[in-house]
């Protein structure tokens, strides 16, 4: 292989690691503390957040009109979204944009004050939403240094007594609750790198600690069991008299067990649901439109083998497609066949999320509307993992603090620095200028690891940072192998580039056959391990092949540029040689 | 060339050292057992408020009255043969400060509440909530407590709490955030050996907390058993799979090398892992996930190691066809032995770092590798290499035998030299 296309090679992985990395820096690096705690925040509250800003910008903006305030006020943070929606409304108005934004040229962009609060907002909105995207694909730290949310689910066995129809035995109440923390766990921590704590509460309780902000649609997200998720035909004519009797009586519904007052409107075993639609920032909203549905579900989700989510390639709306098993795709397609024309509705949790007219028989693959992407990612996860044996509640939910002390950290942070460096002195000191190679290949080695591991939802603990620490120690072993190799070749009495291609030649398969062996040991750990067990195989499997790359791709790239480009003729790897 | 070593004429000892060593450890392992840590056992999880007195409520008239406190209202709750039942709900809203509390519930027959001076513009929503149980009224007074109003009226911190439950050993301190309220989760294990450890562990984190913080300012809001966070089958779970993982590497090593190199590895690596097993039943060193880590990353470090130098033992081989296999064992041995002391030094550098500037479980973690670390280099050498030379002797001895035996069949009168 060309030196050149190597350059290539590492470039490009470094490139495609860096995309992994860049939300965690932009996330702890690069985003105000201030902006931070409001995009943590739940979805209410960020629309919240956005519209009581706007309504603060343009209020204030109103009064500094009024005051004849003329002073420029682009640079200033407070108005900077406002100033950038006032550009675009000027633009798009094709009208020339004002030299000076002071309070009148940005409120004159709009033209009316609804468009005005629109566009405001929306700024807001998008800024925020983006901060949350960015927050869910940073690096999480674990409970041990940051804390997190803790969480105490009820376990209705009650219930399941009923659905079993006879009273549970201690040993059925005992394999439930079992199962639903394995489920539960399986949910949470599906790389075994999260380290959640889970654990049993009395009888029929559940207790959790998850790493992360406080988010509660997060945690309803894990327990929401099944999903609930169902496909209904629709009622259209009993639908159109629902809708057109409440657009007259709208108290003419009992919300709570969703029927109507006037009888005969729903035909007997049918059922009344709210239609909702997602708004901007995500939330179900009410459009005000009901439906009646088939009593019976025409599917239920328990036929749904996957869920994927995609964008609507025109509208840019996520789509959510589902795949069903063989059995659910007979049962859909007779159930389309029989109802072309009609109108089918998908159900969550009671609420109607998306309709469609039936165009044609549809078998298998369904791909509807109505889902945000979270939801729909989180409703695949659910349809993936198994059904919980239990339906499950949250009884209390409470934020909490790190679990090891500052100076705890502190002393672990000390460690670790002070690890690291010993090892890049020690490499330098003992291999000179190759010692720096090798340093460089650590560096390197770590921040694949790093990058790789956070698309893996790692979470950073205390233990697993000493583990990188630890994994560094070890890896620079490939490159001691190597340079070893290199010092006889020289001894032997070879040129800088014989010795260099020599040593790596022979050294390969000593550094391959440690390497695959632990591999080996580690993908079976990561595999059939649960938990802790299964995330150190992971971390470890990964990290032998990042250090794979970078001693043998990496480092001999260098020691060529240096032979090549800066034409290096000797080796700087021994204070005996030369 | 260097002064090759003979590592081969310390085989014997070495394999006597170690099978003490061994025979140790599963002597403490059956007789002792792990000393199992937090993560594997169950506890308690209890919530403790550290509070400011408010006011103190006392009954005096018939029947029992019952008193809650949530985080909306205040109820009280009369009952009893002597009396009517009824219930007097409180809402914080209606009576937004202490001061209304108090005269409200004074209006109740037999109910007295002293509350301190200045009190009684303080806000009732502020007041801690009685999440488990009532408090029954007597004659005996039943205090009230609220959270700091301000940062002033703050006088703990994760650190004092900390401080104070240090007698109990390894017990862990969350702060229920926001830091304001003062409110801690502590978390105590339970090893079994206490019957009555809920109320006698309670009481003790209660008489801990309160020697620093003075009496009366100490509520606890509920207290919880939970079970182990990971189940015990845990660690037999990776016995099993570190079980199971050895016959994929036996394979490998048999593939790459000969089924004698793959057993000799094999069994150095069962020898590292005894080792340590045994380290940490002698030192009854917590045993938790990260000694489960310690000892698979030592699995994987001495796997390593092994193979490193079986490749080298391979290649002398191949180069020096005719010598006998001990000198060649020797000399490989000693090629690779700066390696081996390299990759060591480098790795143990890490880990003394961790070893001298941590404390707890990353402080036994270290302590563990260290040990492991040692015995993954020697079990290279001395167990693994010595395995390979036992099987190559032993083959020796029986290929000249046999030769010996064809020769006497063939030419009884001729005999053969014996192969090396």
């Amino acid at each position: 292989m060309s030196k050149t296309r190597r350059f290539l090679i590492v470039i490009a992985v470094l490139a495609v690691a860096f995309m992994f990395l860049f939300p965690s820096i932009q996330w702890y690096f690069l985003t105000p503390k201030e902006d931070q705690a409001i995009a943590v925040g739940s979805r209410e509250q960020i629309r919240e957040y956005a519209r009581r800003m706007t309504y603060l910008v343009i209020t204030d903006l109103k009064q500094k009109a009024n005051e004849k305030d003329t002073s420029d006020l682009s640079g200033q943070k407070t108005y900077r979204l406002a100033i950038e929606s006032a550009k675009k409304a000027y633009s798009l108005a094709k009208k020339p944009i004002p030299k000076s934004w002071d309070a009148v040229a940005i409120l004159s962009a709009f033209s009316s004050e609804r468009a005005m609060f629109d566009s405001i907002e929306s700024r807001y909105r998008e800024y925020v939403l983006r901060l949350k995207n960015v927050h869910a694909n940073a690096v999480q730290l674990g409970l041990d240094l940051a804390g997190g949310m803790s969480a105490v689910i009820q376990a209705d066995l009650p219930g399941l007594a009923q659905k079993v129809g006879h009273d549970l035995s201690p040993a059925e109440k005992e394999d439930a609750m079992k199962r639903a923390v394995e489920i539960l766990n399986s949910r949470i921590d599906k790389f075994g790198l999260t380290e959640p704590v889970i654990r049993r509460q009395g009888e029929d309780q559940i207790y959790i600690e998850i790493p992360g902000t406080p988010d509660p649609e997060r945690i309803n997200s894990i327990i929401m069991g099944k999903g609930n998720l169902a496909f209904y035909i629709v009622d259209s004519e009993a639908s159109a008299a629902v809708n057109s009797y409440l657009s007259t009586n709208p108290v003419g519904i009992d919300e709570q067990t969703m029927t109507v007052d006037k009888p005969g409107l729903v035909p007997e075993g049918e059922i009344v649901r709210k239609v909702y639609k997602k708004d901007s920032y995500g939330l179900d909203e009410f459009t005000g439109e009901y439906l009646v549905l088939q009593g019976t579900p025409g599917l239920d989700g328990s036929h749904i083998q996957s869920a994927t989510v995609s964008a609507d390639p025109i509208t840019g709306q996520p789509e959510t497609n589902f795949v069903l098993d063989r059995e659910g795709g007979e049962i859909f397609y007779a159930l389309t066949s029989a109802n072309v024309g009609k109108t089918m509705a998908v159900v969550l949790d009671d609420r109607v999320k998306s309709y469609a007219r039936i165009q044609e028989p549809i078998r298998e693959s369904v791909r509807i509307t109505g889902f945000s992407a979270d939801e729909a990612e989180s409703l695949a996860l659910l349809l993936r993992t198994a059904a919980l044996p239990i339906s499950l509640s949250v009884v209390s939910q409470q934020a909490i603090g790190a679990s090891l002390g500052e100076d705890a950290i502190g002393q672990g942070e000390t460690a670790i620095l002070v690890g690291i460096l010993s090892i890049f002195v020690f490499m330098f000191a003992y291999y000179k200028w190759a010692g720096a190679n090798a340093t460089i290949a650590q560096i390197l080695n770590l921040y694949l690891m790093l990058s790789v591991l956070t698309a893996f939802k790692l979470t950073l603990t205390l233990p697993s940072i000493a583990g990188f620490v630890l994994t560094t120690g070890m890896a620079v072993d490939a490159n001691v192998i190597i340079f070893e190799r290199i010092k006889e070749e020289l001894r032997a009495g070879k040129s800088r580039a014989a010795a260099i291609h020599a040593g790596f030649d022979k050294a390969f398969w000593a550094v391959m056959d440690s390497n695959i062996t632990t591999i080996i040991a580690a993908l079976f750990m990561a595999q059939l391990g649960t938990g802790p067990i299964q995330g150190f195989g992971i971390s470890l499997a990964i990290g032998n092949m990042t250090s794979l790359f970078t001693s043998l791709f990496v480092s001999r790239l260098i020691f060529d540029f240096e032979t090549d480009v800066l034409k290096t003729k000797h080796v700087s790897i021994s204070w005996r040689i030369r | 060339m260097k002064r090759i070593i003979r590592f081969s004429k310390f085989f014997v000892p070495a394999l006597i050292v170690s099978s003490i060593i061994i025979l140790f450890g599963l002597i403490g392992y059956f007789t002792k057992g792990f000393n199992l840590g937090v993560d594997f056992q169950a506890g308690i999880n209890e919530t403790i408020q550290l509070a400011l007195p408010v006011g103190q409520v006392t009954f005096a008239g018939k029947g029992n009255a019952e008193l809650t406190v949530s985080e909306s209202q205040l109820t009280l709750v009369f009952s009893g043969a002597e009396a009517q039942e009824r219930t007097v709900t409180l809402d914080y809203k209606t009576y937004p400060t202490i001061g209304d509390i108090k005269a409200a519930l004074e209006k109740e027959p037999g109910i007295k509440v002293i509350i301190p001076e200045g009190s009684d513009a303080v806000s009732s929503s502020i007041l801690v909530p009685t999440y488990q149980g009532n408090s029954l009224l007597s004659q005996n007074p039943v205090s009230l407590y609220r959270t700091p109003m301000n940062e002033d009226e703050r006088y703990a911190s994760i650190e004092i709490v900390r401080d104070a439950l240090k007698p109990l050993g390894e017990v862990s301190v969350q702060t229920i955030n926001p830091a304001s309220l003062q409110r801690y989760l502590v978390r105590v294990r339970d090893d079994g050996t206490d019957p009555q450890f809920i109320t006698n562990v309670s009481q003790t984190i209660r008489r801990l907390i309160e020697d620093k913080v003075g009496k009366d300012r100490v509520v606890v809001i509920r207290t919880d058993y939970v079970g182990p966070r990971y189940s015990q089958t845990l660690g037999t779970q990776s016995a099993w799979l570190v079980a199971t993982t050895l016959i994929l590497i036996l394979i490998y090593a048999t593939i790459r090398f000969k089924i004698q190199y793959a057993i000799g590895a094999v069994l150095a690596i069962v020898h590292d892992a005894l080792i340590m097993v045994a380290f940490i039943v002698w030192t009854q060193m917590e045993f938790n996930t990260t000694t489960i880590a310690a000892i698979l990353t030592i699995l994987g470090y001495s796997i390593n190691d092994t193979i490193v130098q079986f490749d080298r033992i391979r290649e002398e081989r191949k180069i020096h066809p005719s010598d006998t296999f001990v000198d060649v064992l020797d000399s490989a041995l000693t090629l690779t032995l700066g390696r081996s002391i390299i990759t060591t030094l480098t790795t143990m550098l890490a880990v003394i770092s961790l070893f001298i500037f941590t404390t707890g479980s990353i402080k036994d973690f270290s302590l563990a590798l260290l040990v492991g670390m040692t015995s993954g280099v020697y079990s290279t050498i001395f167990i693994a290499s010595a395995f390979v030379l036992m099987w190559e002797n032993n083959k020796a001895k029986k290929d000249s035998r046999r030769s010996k035996e064809v020769a006497k069949e063939v030419k009884p009168k001729a005999p053969v030299p014996a192969k090396s």
